[in-house]
């Protein structure tokens, strides 16, 4: 109960802070009605799900300051779980998802204890590693279809068990409630015990240790929150695509997607991952869109957005949140 | 005999990894950056010999200076024009900058080069193989083994026997006594970057002589040298040349195994995913790189 | 039984034997003194005690635990505190925040440890800067908030690594009250290594001597000042007849 009223009291945000999420929030509802195009419909379920993603990976990378570039794999765990069960067993959505949050928490504990030995540059590449192994044996797991990828039943009829709907907007609304409770649960989180010593390990591990915290087991506990976060919207994406593969599940960009969003709207922020997939899922979307298509361009949208994420390390390693930061301070 | 084989294949490709890894390995000690971007240095060497043979009909052995510069001059123009500028970021922001760097490249590749998959077909050695007794070696890989061993050699000695080398090797070891003795970080971070991208460049003339190049080839070398670079223990010259003979062999012979024992999963596929496994446990059980060399 | 007991300490760092077969104990309620010059090893037995490092060989005991051997997080939550001689200036908390963390250690609770933290804050004396960035303050205030985020964590044993340097004389003046408060009011055991001669040796019962890794002297201040092997190591002859 107290943890409920945590989650949803936003009072310690400044008022333009909260006046903002307001309007945002009637924005997400209204969006169906007053933006909906198939192509924008499609662009905003893909900022929600990073946005989903960002926060989860904000546990870890933003409040405990981890390097962590291996979140794929938790998004093919979670997609791999629901498909696999739907193919092989017609087991309902409702059913499997919450598996594949199990496992991937699970496994999250299981890779998590090794790799939290492990500090700085060899922590980032390992988490790499991890996530590629499990790539590998998927793309030639002839079991799971290998790197062809499998593809749901689809059904006549829109089923809700299944989370199988004609229309984008059913999904809309679905990734907008996780999207919520996400937000409500990172809110709780960032004034969690947990949430204070992860920005205390970040800060000052010696001094963190000094003060009663066992490092290894809290940085454990949000690694399987931020896999648990990711899974879920790997449960979304199976039933969305109705289709998956290892290279759209597990490819190391993904990973790194998952992680420069968070970092570019400003890792540690509870409105971070919001901001920046806001900015780059839509820069992605339509600069594929207006550039990728072009003949003789091939690449050059990805230029853009590489270029994008050089200039932000090389002058706001903070992000964009950062940024507004800064003059609000100044402005004090 | 087939595992002998694989051991001396294996012995080819390793000195090959060694000579790829080696510039990661000098750019983290001298200033402890992880350079995702070094696999695009790599392709782009491959790509310079590829043209040069391609478009001058020279052959590959002889355009290999040619990688060499290429992927020197990309170094150094990273560096000054764009690391530099991260180094006042944490950790995070430059992994991230070189990540970008890293895409950037490739999609540059992608955007001149198309996607298509090139290899040299003419040239002094290709398709040329040598017999000895019972061993069978292609001529281009065994050049690749050779020739990386005596580049190796080359910046080893730079690195331990000239001014230049040892200022850099201080700087390795201690920056701020390095800078009190009058050394210039600065320009050591550059000939850091200029031998990294250099040696790796000439790596990709002479991987391009038998693989495939193409835009997004870096990340599989660049996830070996990683491995190497740890396994050596990060910055250690020594230890990333064991290191590469290492994971070269492993990734010869685990498939050999597979196929005695009959198990699909140490097959040729998973050949990368042995390498991961072996950086994992090792790093996880001796964090201090498999010899431990620089303490 | 002693409160903290430590036997036979060696730590080598690869040849430098930074602790020598370091002996002593430390009775509840007490206030012991360490000194020694630059490079003694003094850090480095704070070190093998609250376990930064394991200790090559030698046993730590804790109210009866042998403590040698455990993590730092476990050694403060059997109820060691510690402060650092070099705290990190850092950005990514305010001083209340920091705090908090400190008392998380018995609490899981925010509103309780949010109580406990500002009871604390304000019984140093630190109100008005909680919610200041610790780079935001000057570096008495710091280590301040360096042995504010300590005694949050409600040690029993507290060990300071020179929490008085850089101050100037009111300031020490101030840190001695409150170091002699804290010791009779809570009734924690102290535990502190110092430079500033004049300090230690009006606040501390005894005093250890380190010089070159091993245990020199041990006794009250008065002693040790005239204590020939401490004079030759550390005091310089100059203290000694000024005193
Ligand atoms: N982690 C370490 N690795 C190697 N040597 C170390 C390490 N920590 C300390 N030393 C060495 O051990 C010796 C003792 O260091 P220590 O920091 O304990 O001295 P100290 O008495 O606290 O000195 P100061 O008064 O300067 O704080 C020094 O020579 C130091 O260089
Ligand atoms: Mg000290």
């Amino acid at each position: 109960m107290e943890k409920l009223k945590d989650a949803l009291n936003f009072s310690d945000f400044s008022k333009a802070e909260r006046i903002g999420l307001i309007i945002f929030s009637v924005f997400l509802l209204t969006f169906p009605w007053i933006g909906a195009g198939s192509f924008t419909t499609t662009v905003m379920i893909q900022f929600l799900l990073f946005s989903l993603f960002g926060m989860g990976w904000n546990t870890i990378g933003g409040y405990g300051g981890q390097v962590e570039l291996g979140k794929a794999q938790y998004v093919g765990i979670g997609s791999y779980t629901v498909a696999l069960m739907m193919v092989w067993w017609k087991v309902p959505f409702w059913v499997s998802m919450p598996i594949g949050i199990l496992i991937a928490v699970g496994y999250s504990f299981i890779i998590g204890y090794p790799l939290f030995r492990l500090k700085g540059h060899y922590f980032a590449i390992a988490t790499i590693c991890t996530s590629l192994v499990l790539k590998d044996i998927f793309d030639n797991w002839n079991l799971v279809g290998a790197a062809k990828g499998i593809e749901l039943p689809i059904h006549d009829h829109p089923d809700f068990l299944y989370m199988q709907f004609k229309s984008d907007t059913y999904y809309y609304y679905f990734i907008m409630a996780l999207f919520y409770i996400g937000l409500f649960y990172m809110n709780w989180f960032r004034k969690s015990k947990l949430g204070y010593q992860l920005r205390m390990i970040k800060d000052d591990e010696n001094a963190a240790e000094s003060l009663g915290i066992d490092i290894r087991w809290c940085k454990i506990k949000a690694y399987s929150i931020a896999s648990a976060f990711v899974a879920v919207g790997g449960g979304f994406m199976a039933v969305y695509n109705l289709y998956i593969d290892p290279a759209s599940t597990m490819e190391l960009s993904l990973s790194i997607k998952i992680a420069l969003m968070a970092m570019l709207g400003g890792a540690a922020s509870l409105w971070g991952p919001i901001i920046g997939a806001a900015f780059l899922v839509p820069l992605d979307r339509f600069l594929g869109s207006w550039l990728g298509g072009q003949k003789g361009l091939t690449g050059i949208d990805f230029m853009i957005y590489a270029g994008l994420i050089m200039i932000v390390s090389a002058y706001q390693p903070r992000g964009i949140w950062g940024i507004i930061e800064q003059f609000r301070k100044r402005g004090h | 005999m087939l595992i002998a084989d694989a051991l001396l294949q294996g012995i080819l490709m390793g000195l090959l990894f060694a000579l790829v890894s080696l510039g990661l390995t000098v750019i983290f000690g001298v200033m402890d950056i992880v350079n995702f971007a070094h696999g695009e240095f790599l392709m782009l060497g491959m790509y310079s010999v590829y043209w040069a043979n391609f478009f001058f009909h020279i052959d590959p052995l002889i355009a290999l200076p040619v990688s060499a510069v290429v992927g020197a001059l990309l170094g150094l123009a990273s560096y000054y024009w764009f690391i530099k500028y991260l180094l006042r970021g944490p950790a995070i922001a430059q992994l991230f900058g070189t990540f970008g760097l890293m895409l950037f490249l490739q999609y540059f590749a992608m955007f001149l080069f198309s996607a298509d998959y090139r290899m040299i077909d003419k040239g002094l050695l290709v398709g040329k193989s040598l017999s000895v007794g019972p061993f069978i070696f292609d001529w281009t890989k065994l050049a690749a083994g050779i020739l990386s061993l005596v580049a190796f050699a080359v910046v080893y000695y730079f690195l331990h026997k000239t001014k230049t080398g040892k200022a850099l090797q201080a700087t390795s070891l201690n920056k701020e006594a390095a800078s009190y003795m009058g050394i210039r970080t600065d320009r050591m971070n550059a000939i850091a970057w200029a031998i990294g991208g250099g040696t790796v460049g000439m790596a990709g003339g002479l991987l391009v002589n038998f693989y495939y190049a193409y835009p997004m080839v870096g990340i599989l070398f660049v996830m070996i040298a990683f491995a190497c670079v740890a396994l050596g223990g990060f910055g250690s010259i020594k230890g990333v040349f064991f290191a590469g003979l290492l994971v070269g062999i492993l990734e010869m012979i685990f498939p050999v195994f597979g196929h005695l024992i009959g198990s699909d999963f140490l097959g040729p596929h998973f050949k990368f995913t042995v390498v991961y496994l072996a950086y994992f446990i090792i790093v996880v059980v001796r964090p201090q790189g498999l010899f431990g060399w620089k303490n | 039984m002693s409160f903290l007991t430590v036997e036979n300490i060696v730590k080598d760092f690869g040849g430098l034997v930074a602790n020598n077969n370091i002996s002593f104990a430390i009775e509840e309620g007490e206030i012991i003194g360490l000194i020694g010059p630059n490079g003694a090893g003094k850090t480095t037995l704070f070190n093998c005690i609250v376990g930064y490092h394991r200790p090559d060989s030698g046993k730590v005991t804790f109210r009866e635990k042998d403590i040698t051997g455990f993590k730092p997080f476990e050694t403060n939550r059997a109820g060691i505190g510690r402060t650092f001689q070099i705290m990190k200036v850092t950005t990514g908390m305010t001083v209340l925040e920091n705090v908090m963390v400190g008392s998380f250690c018995r609490t899981n609770d925010r509103n309780t440890a949010r109580g406990e933290a500002l009871h604390v804050l304000g019984d140093l004396a630190l109100d008005a800067v909680k919610d200041y960035y610790i780079n935001e303050l000057p570096i008495a205030i710091q280590r301040k908030v360096g042995l504010a985020r300590a005694l949050a964590t409600k040690p029993a044993l507290l060990m300071l690594d020179e929490v008085a340097s850089g101050l100037n004389p009111t300031e020490i003046e101030e840190v001695v009250e409150l170091l002699r408060r804290l010791n009779s009011a809570k009734k924690i055991t102290l535990f502190l290594i110092e430079h500033i001669m004049e300090m230690v040796m009006k606040v501390s019962q005894r005093v250890i001597v380190l010089d070159y890794g091993e245990k020199i002297a041990e006794g009250l201040p008065a002693d040790i000042v005239k204590n020939e092997n401490v004079i030759k190591a550390y005091l310089g002859e100059k203290y000694a007849q000024g005193l």
